[in-house]
């Protein structure tokens, strides 16, 4: 039988679908009567969503348009030199 | 449809021949992580910016070169790693990616025999949206991300933020599949408790 330490320290694993049947059915029969392990999953299910919804892209502002200027720039400055 | 693969590889080919609208593309899906991890490395913001900088006039001097056995955000975040350990060990510092001697700070959490001592929160409200302390949820789960050593903070970054396959990730950062999730796992862990002394 799976302690909730030992439910906690495979969380990840479970909300990721990276544990084996036999495992995962004991974290499943665990956490059917377990409350504070239900709800901590919830929890990490929720941070997981949360970190994946954070937006990788750059706002296209005018910082940004300057920068990708001075790379090009950066660039066509260094070409001659680099053969 | 073309395949992710063809798209790429098209994508490659007008970053070569110096397709301005190209590289904004490529500019704007990466900067931002660019910089986060770079700053992880660096623990510089402003030096992290100068990282992101010299890595994209290496990818572009070098995009010739690029023969597609990565994908393009791996070759791209490769460099930039290799750009801000150098940048680190010019300053005295090593920097090391695995975790070692971190720990997750959970085992308070339990008793003895590995029972809560407080039954964790239900989160039923917590969206994106809905504001905590004055900030969103997502300013709170950034802060939390920008206070995670390096290899964490590069692991949820590269996976979660760029989408980056696993194998891609491990390369990049030079670490065992293992260890990969496990830096993930503290890195939620991190992320889960700073959300939840807000709740």
């Amino acid at each position: 039988m799976l302690s909730c330490q030992d439910v906690a320290t495979r969380a990840s694993a479970l909300i990721d679908g990276e544990l084996g049947t036999w495992q995962t059915l004991q974290m499943r029969l665990h956490l059917a009567m377990c409350k504070g392990c239900h709800r901590f999953i919830g929890q990490m299910q929720t941070t997981r969503d949360l970190t994946e919804s954070l937006p990788a892209a750059d706002a296209q502002d005018e910082d940004n348009e300057d920068r990708i200027s001075a790379i090009l720039s950066q660039l066509y400055e260094e070409k001659p030199d680099s053969g | 449809m073309p395949t992710a693969g063809a798209k790429e590889a098209a994508l490659v080919q007008r970053l070569a021949a110096g397709d301005r609208a190209a590289f904004e593309q490529v500019y704007h899906r990466h900067n931002t992580s660019l910089v986060r991890v770079a700053t992880g490395v660096v623990r510089n913001r402003a030096t992290a910016e100068e990282v992101a900088q010299e890595t994209w006039v290496a990818v572009l001097k070098s995009i010739s070169g690029f023969e597609g056995r990565s994908s393009l955000a791996s070759w791209i975040f490769s460099i930039l790693i290799n750009k801000a350990r150098s940048r680190a060990k010019r300053e005295g510092r090593i920097v090391s990616f695995d975790g070692a001697g971190e720990d997750d700070n959970l085992a308070a959490a339990f008793d003895g025999r590995g029972r809560w001592k407080n039954m964790p929160e239900l989160w039923e409200t917590l969206t994106p949206e809905r504001i905590l302390a004055g900030r969103s949820v997502m300013a709170h789960v950034n802060a939390a991300i920008e206070a995670l050593p390096p290899g964490q903070r590069s692991v949820i970054i590269l996976r979660a933020q760029q989408g980056l396959d696993a194998d891609d990730v491990c390369a990049i950062l030079g670490i065992s599949e293992g260890n990969m999730r496990v830096l993930l796992h503290r890195a939620r862990l991190a992320v889960r408790t700073a959300l939840d002394g807000l709740m």
